[in-house]
Order: C-alpha cells, then sequence, then structure tokens
C-alpha cells in the first residue's frame, strides 16, 4: 500500500517542489496544517528550491521591466493580513502566496477596499457571515476576495424579472464576477436558480446559485469572461444542464 | 523580545537576504523604485526558472509578468520568520509556471513539451555568466544518487508531478516521493539553505 499512496509526511519534497498535484496537493496540505515539523520541513526545502532557480537565472528581456511599471501602476496592493494567522499561514504554505489574499479574516476590509460601495451588501453579509460557500468550493472565498479587492472592480445591480434584486462585482481585467441576489422569489424543491454565460458561439453554466436565508443567494464566481459575454439566469428543474431550458429571468451585457 | 528567527539566517554572505526583505517591505508601501531595485535582484532566477518550465519564449515572458504583478500585490504577506525573500518569490514562479503547463496538459502543448523532456541541469542557465550558484548546485547535485537527482531536476527544472517523473523514470510513485525529499534534504545540507 505504501508504494501507491506514499505517507503523508514523506511527501514534503514533492510539495516543496511543487510536484503534487490536486487530490494528493490536498492530502499533504490537509496533513501539513496539523504537522508543524512538516511545514517547517516545506519551508527549508524551499530555500533549497530557491537556489535551484537561482542556478537557472536567465536574463528576460528589457520590454519586461517596462511592460510591469504600467503593470504595477494599475494594479493595487493587498494590504497586510493582521489577524487569522492560521489562515495566513495555510495561504502561505500553499504557495507561498499563489492567489494572494488567501481568506480574508472578514467582509468590512473588503467592503472599505472598494470605498464603501453600499451595493456590495449581499456580497459582504455573505463573505462575513459564513465559513464558506455552501458545499463550494474551497477557493471560492479566495476569488471573491481578488474580484473584491480587484482595481478596476465595477457594481452593476438588474432587477431579476420575478422578483428580487442581482448584485454583480465585476473585475474585467480578471475577467471574474461575483454574482449575488436578494429578495429572489422561493422555488419549489425540485428548481433552482441557475446562472449562465452567454457569448458568442457558447452558452456555459456559470454555476447553481446557492440559497441563502432571507431570500439571499449566492454567491457565484464566474471566470474566463471575455468582453461581450452576458449574464443571464433560469429556472432550471434537471441538474447539470448544459443550455438553458427556460426563459431568461435576467440579462445582462458585461 | 527576541529577533523573529530567520531559517534562511545562515546562508552565505553575497546573497543579502536582509536588503531583499527590505526592499519587499518598502514595495509593500507602493514604493515603485524598490519594485525596480527588487525586480533587478530577482528577474533572472524568476524568468530563467519560469522558461526551464513553460519552454514557449512568449509565454515564459507572460507568466513572469504575472508573477511579478503578483509579487507587487502581496509584497506586504512577505513573512521574514517564514523563509527568505528569494524563496519567496521562487516559489511563487515556479508554481505559477507549472500551474500554467498542468492547465494546458490536456492540450497539445504537454505532447510539444514531451518530446525533450530532460532539462539536464547541466544545461541550464548558460545565459547568466559569473553564475555562482549554478557552479554551487550543480556540485551539490552532483552528490545526490542519479534518482534523487532525476527526480529533484525533473520536478522542478522540467515541471513534472512526482507521478510523472515515476513514470518517466519507470520507478513506484512512492519510491519516487521519497527521493525527491531525501534529495531535496541532501541538496538543502549540501547549500547550506535553510535550518
Amino acid at each position: 500500500m505504501r508504494v501507491r499512496r506514499p505517507e503523508p509526511h514523506t511527501l514534503a519534497g514533492a510539495y516543496a517542489l511543487d510536484a503534487l498535484d490536486g487530490p494528493d496537493q490536498a492530502r499533504f496540505e490537509r496533513h501539513a496544517a496539523r504537522c508543524q515539523e512538516c511545514t517547517r520541513e516545506v519551508t527549508g526545502l524551499r530555500e533549497a528550491t530557491a537556489r535551484l532557480a537561482a542556478a537557472a537565472a536567465a536574463q528576460p528581456p528589457p520590454a519586461l521591466k517596462e511592460a510591469l511599471r504600467a503593470e504595477t501602476a494599475r494594479t493595487r496592493q493587498l494590504p497586510p493580513v493582521t489577524r487569522d494567522s492560521r489562515a495566513t499561514d495555510r495561504a502561505r504554505l500553499r504557495a507561498g502566496g499563489r492567489r494572494p489574499g488567501g481568506r480574508r479574516p472578514g467582509g468590512r476590509r473588503l467592503v472599505l477596499a472598494l470605498g464603501g460601495a453600499a451595493a456590495v451588501a449581499a456580497v459582504t453579509v455573505w463573505v462575513t457571515a459564513s465559513p464558506g460557500p455552501p458545499g463550494g468550493q474551497p477557493a471560492a472565498s479566495q476569488e471573491i476576495a481578488t474580484v473584491l479587492t480587484a482595481p478596476d472592480a465595477v457594481t452593476m445591480t438588474a432587477q431579476v424579472r420575478t422578483g428580487g434584486t442581482a448584485t454583480i462585482v465585476m473585475s474585467h481585467h480578471d475577467g471574474m464576477l461575483v454574482f449575488t441576489a436578494a429578495g429572489l422569489r422561493q422555488l419549489p424543491a425540485a428548481q433552482h436558480y441557475e446562472l449562465w454565460v452567454i457569448g458568442p458561439g457558447r452558452d456555459r453554466p456559470a454555476g447553481r446559485l446557492p440559497m441563502l436565508s432571507h431570500g439571499m443567494a449566492g454567491p457565484v464566481v464566474a471566470a474566463g469572461l471575455r468582453s461581450g459575454d452576458r449574464l443571464g439566469l433560469t429556472v432550471e428543474t434537471a441538474s447539470g444542464t448544459r443550455r438553458p431550458t427556460t426563459p431568461m429571468i435576467l440579462e445582462l451585457t458585461l | 523580545m527576541s529577533p523573529p528567527r530567520r531559517p534562511w539566517a545562515e546562508a552565505p554572505a553575497g546573497t543579502d537576504h536582509a536588503d531583499l526583505a527590505a526592499l519587499l517591505a518598502r514595495v509593500a508601501i507602493g514604493d515603485r523604485a524598490a519594485f525596480d531595485a527588487m525586480y533587478d535582484r530577482v528577474a533572472a532566477p524568476v524568468f530563467g526558472t519560469v522558461r526551464g518550465v513553460v519552454r514557449d519564449p512568449g509565454l515564459s515572458e507572460e507568466v513572469t509578468q504575472e508573477v511579478f504583478v503578483e509579487v507587487w500585490r502581496a509584497a506586504s504577506r512577505f513573512d521574514a520568520s517564514k523563509g527568505s525573500p528569494m524563496a519567496w518569490v521562487t516559489t511563487i514562479a515556479h508554481r505559477r509556471a507549472v500551474d500554467r503547463v498542468r492547465s494546458e496538459q490536456r492540450s497539445a502543448a504537454r505532447d510539444r513539451r514531451a518530446a525533450s523532456p530532460m532539462i539536464a541541469y547541466d544545461e541550464v542557465a548558460e545565459t547568466v555568466e559569473d553564475n555562482l550558484d549554478r557552479d554551487r548546485v550543480r556540485r551539490c547535485l552532483g552528490t545526490l544518487t542519479d534518482l534523487q537527482r532525476e527526480a529533484v531536476t525533473l520536478a522542478y527544472y522540467g515541471g513534472y508531478t512526482y507521478r510523472e517523473v515515476a513514470g518517466l523514470l519507470r520507478v513506484p510513485a512512492g519510491t519516487v516521493s521519497t527521493r525527491m525529499r531525501d534529495g531535496l534534504i541532501r541538496l538543502r545540507d549540501c547549500l547550506g539553505a535553510g535550518r
């Protein structure tokens, strides 16, 4: 058995080399979250990989530095993490900050980052109140933080035809949005709200809208958006449907 | 109060971790000149590492740019008690590079790469002169067993997962994972890096 599923601890080297993928990576991270020695070992081994990087040094083209000057000029920086060091450690162990942000200490700072836009209240309530997306992916809250703190984040609201208001925070630069809704009509148990990205020659489901209390729904993160894409909402019955089967109750050009 | 423990404090002179950490602290508060200076110090290791994994020159530049935008964005998250600034930056770079390669794994790009899977450690870094790290790393890699060395270099310079390395070397995956760990520990100790 040991050959097919190595002891988590023996994966520390592979982890430091970014040679773990999918389930292997998740398994090691679960183990490392409880194993301080593993975390220390990975830290030490990453000093060795840094030297491997230094040994491979190659000068990038000078134009890259110029391009970066323009890019950093329009990129907002993340604030330091001041609380919840446990989550920070996890995020840092993962990738040395692969997806900067990690899970944020709370929603308050996210709102401040947006200049207190009242329209993001629905998102804020969710980020503050809920420990994680219902049955969702752990990456979701990081993605939400990414969108909300994006320098070009814009907020849109739209009425849902069958009742309720949708709030969308979008970063065109990242091609991502966060969708939430409030005051939605309660659906029979067999039905659900489904979000769609409608693009030229391709419609794709962007996710089932998780229903929270008080008619609040979401959030759903949609990524890989291109200019000209539209966002749609339908009521669906079957799970995993690939195309909208009922008329749009919300349609929005992004 | 005792000063924060720095696992990289034993690093050889000349690597100037403290300088780089100070630059990162300036970057964190939006100092563009500090960012330029930091870039000059780490751009070659970052670009070399990314190019080794990604191969395609245009894509390598794109990923390198993403890495530095991320360093700019997340500079405030660098924590000197958790490793050296160079390790922080190169970890972001390597991770980005393998993420990019693996996300394209199902496409033909991977097949093209597979035509030349071995990037020998003595081939890397030809474009930087006076690369003391290269000589030292090469010498230390020479102290590893063949399997340790191949496992470490295929994973790091080739961007392969340990299961892929196992397939390439026709060795059980569990063996590869332990050799990677043993090899990296030996490399770390030989280089005097880390603790």
